[in-house]
């Protein structure tokens, strides 16, 4: 039996599948004499701590490029003493606040307050666990992948509205509250525009989702056939981040720092970390629905066909590897530019209008582009995954 | 039936503007990228005082005739000064003069007024100090000279942006040596005489111009 599933594996392994370094990796201790169920446990903790940490990079990466991209925009110079260019001020940053007093206010509700922040985290890094890199370098290749992920982003307001109301502070209530507001109505139109491109590509699976884009490179990106569901997809995203045009759980002239008011040291550090995975993870999933994921703008099939080279020899492999997780993180990091630059172009929205581009314009578009989605596949089953 | 169509043509022309005004926006934030930053980095470069900056006041305590005429005008009456009728002499005897940079607004009235000229305004000003107390300054400190951002090598002066030609924004063009903006008490007085020079030789240098248009004109 198990060798039929080695066997299989390796039929896949071959088939042009790209990296598989979980059956390299295990194999290797397999050859040790370990059996295979002790060889995936082995295996099991690595991807997710080289993903924690690669989020964790990410993150401080996209703090540096903040600091100073806002102060290019600006006409300021940004961080610059700490390390070359700054690059070190983000973790200088992080060590500040791992060093600072981890303050509970006294009439404050200590369970709540501490857990709150930990709510907030937890799911945004557990989201992570469906972003592809390449066609076998994500964690977990879960059915229901972008379904939970959505599912996941709903237990982020619990976390807010709970640090809000733990806080007894009138400023972190009205923020958790405009935090949960801003949540639930934008969850929406974000879960009808993914449910179009579900529709194209017939899975809720990210790895999917992914390969139905690279067909013919560039031209089939899902964001040619769905550039209203890109935009819709794209607005939430920033709402669900809590990014500037929508940054009102937070807007510092009305409400001090919302939720975060009360928040000090290495709880407030989780807010802040909360926040910037989030940020990363909306453009590495913007990237994944519509911008080919780790698709070349040219195929790398088609490349290797005219270079001659035999898809499954291992140079080949490690480069298709290597170009789709660049590509991956390029085109995120192109978006997380857009949101940066969107933050000092844009004015912050006022709550009712917020409710109103959430439940006015969003929600009825998105509607329509499902439907015009639906009717599309029927009609054009080969161009919209029929 | 109409009265719909036009709603959905106004809320799409809405949305259209909306996207139109949003690009533009980021158009003029992606421009400022590429501008070079106008920030001073300040403690190793500085702004070179404009030429009539209200900084920390000198004070000549010999020439003050303790008449007390800044006192009187200082909104706050701030400078003290300490002098002593002289019996036998009959006149005023100056023994201290103060002023506390604390309090002052440096608003300029005893500089204004000062009979004598000993009270003037200098391009100092970092004046900040651990203790209060020592910003309240004597005549000995009052009357040392001010430090000059171009003359201290450890800082590079900058012209502020009204004293750069114009259509120049940036002030790091300036080379490090150049001289601050206007002219030292020096050059004034050399263009002072220049100018009674000029106002001597009329006589002479108007028919030299004459004859010279007079000899254009004949070629």
């Amino acid at each position: 039996m198990s060798k039929v599933i080695t066997f299989a594996t390796n039929a896949v392994a071959t088939l042009g599948s790209g990296v598989d370094l979980e059956y390299s990796f295990t194999n290797v201790f397999q050859g040790l004499g370990l059996s295979p169920q002790v060889a995936h446990l082995l295996w099991l903790p690595l991807p997710m701590l080289l993903v924690l940490f690669a989020a964790v990079v990410g993150v401080l990466v996209t703090v540096w490029l903040e600091r100073k991209i806002s102060a290019a925009a600006q006409q300021r110079i940004g961080p610059e003493y700490a390390g070359a260019l700054g690059v070190l001020q983000p973790l200088a940053d992080g060590l500040k606040l791992l060093v600072k007093e981890d303050v509970i206010p006294a009439r404050a509700d200590g369970l709540l307050f501490t857990l709150g922040p930990v709510l907030v985290l937890v799911p945004v890094i557990l989201s992570w666990l469906i972003v592809p890199f390449g066609q076998n370098l994500l964690i977990s290749n879960v059915g229901v992948g972008i379904f939970l992920w959505i599912s996941l982003s709903s237990i982020q307001p619990i976390g807010l509205l709970m640090s809000g109301y733990a806080s007894n502070n009138k400023y972190s209530l009205l923020g958790g509250l405009r935090a949960a507001a801003q949540s639930i109505s934008y969850e929406i139109p974000l879960a009808l525009s993914v449910l179009a491109v579900v529709m194209m590509s017939n899975s809720l699976s990210t790895v999917d989702i992914v390969q139905q884009q690279n067909g013919v490179g560039l031209l089939s990106w899902n964001v040619w056939r769905q550039p209203v569901g890109f935009l819709i997809f794209w607005i939430c995203a920033l709402a669900e981040c809590e990014r500037l045009p929508f940054d009102l759980p937070e807007a510092e002239e009305e409400l001090v720092a919302g939720y975060q008011t009360e928040y000090a040291g290495m709880k407030f550090a989780l807010f802040y970390l909360g926040s910037y995975i989030n940020l990363v993870l909306s453009a590495l999933l913007v990237s994944v629905l519509y911008l080919g994921g780790w698709g070349f703008p040219i195929p790398v099939e088609w490349l290797s066909n005219w270079l001659g080279l035999p898809l499954d020899s291992p140079l080949v492999q490690v480069i298709t590897g290597s170009v789709g997780i660049v590509m991956t993180v390029l085109k995120a990091y192109l978006l997380v530019f857009l949101a940066i630059l969107l933050r000092w172009t844009t004015p912050r929205v006022r709550i009712d209008q917020l409710l109103d581009l959430g439940w006015k314009f969003l929600l009825p578009i998105s509607l329509v582009n499902l439907l015009v989605t639906a009717a599309l596949k029927l009609t054009f089953p080969i161009a919209f995954g029929g | 039936m109409f009265g719909f169509l036009k709603k959905v043509a106004d809320y799409t022309k809405d949305a259209a503007d909306a996207a139109n005004y949003l690009t533009q926006g980021l158009a003029v934030t992606f421009d400022h990228l590429r501008r070079r930053p106008i920030t001073v980095q300040y403690p190793y470069e500085k702004l070179i005082p404009s030429e009539r900056y209200r900084g920390r006041i000198h004070y000549e305590f010999d020439k003050c005739i303790a008449c007390e005429v800044c006192v009187r005008v200082c909104p706050i009456n701030l400078p003290v000064v300490d002098w002593v009728m002289n019996k036998e002499t009959k006149k005023k005897e100056l023994r201290n003069y103060s002023i506390d940079f604390g309090v002052c607004i440096f608003c300029g009235n005893c500089v204004e007024y000062c009979p004598t000229n000993c009270l003037s305004m200098t391009e100092e000003y970092e004046l900040s100090s651990f203790d209060r107390h020592s910003l309240n300054f004597d005549n000995v400190a009052l009357g040392r000279l001010p430090t000059s951002v171009t003359t201290d090598p450890s800082v590079r002066p900058l012209r502020e942006l009204a004293y750069l030609p114009s259509g120049v924004m940036d002030p790091h063009d300036v080379p490090a040596d150049q001289a601050r903006a206007g002219q030292l008490p020096s050059q004034v007085l050399l263009d002072k005489s220049h100018e009674e020079d000029m106002k001597i030789l009329p006589q002479e240098t108007i028919p030299n111009s004459d004859s010279q248009v007079e000899t254009n004109s004949h070629e």
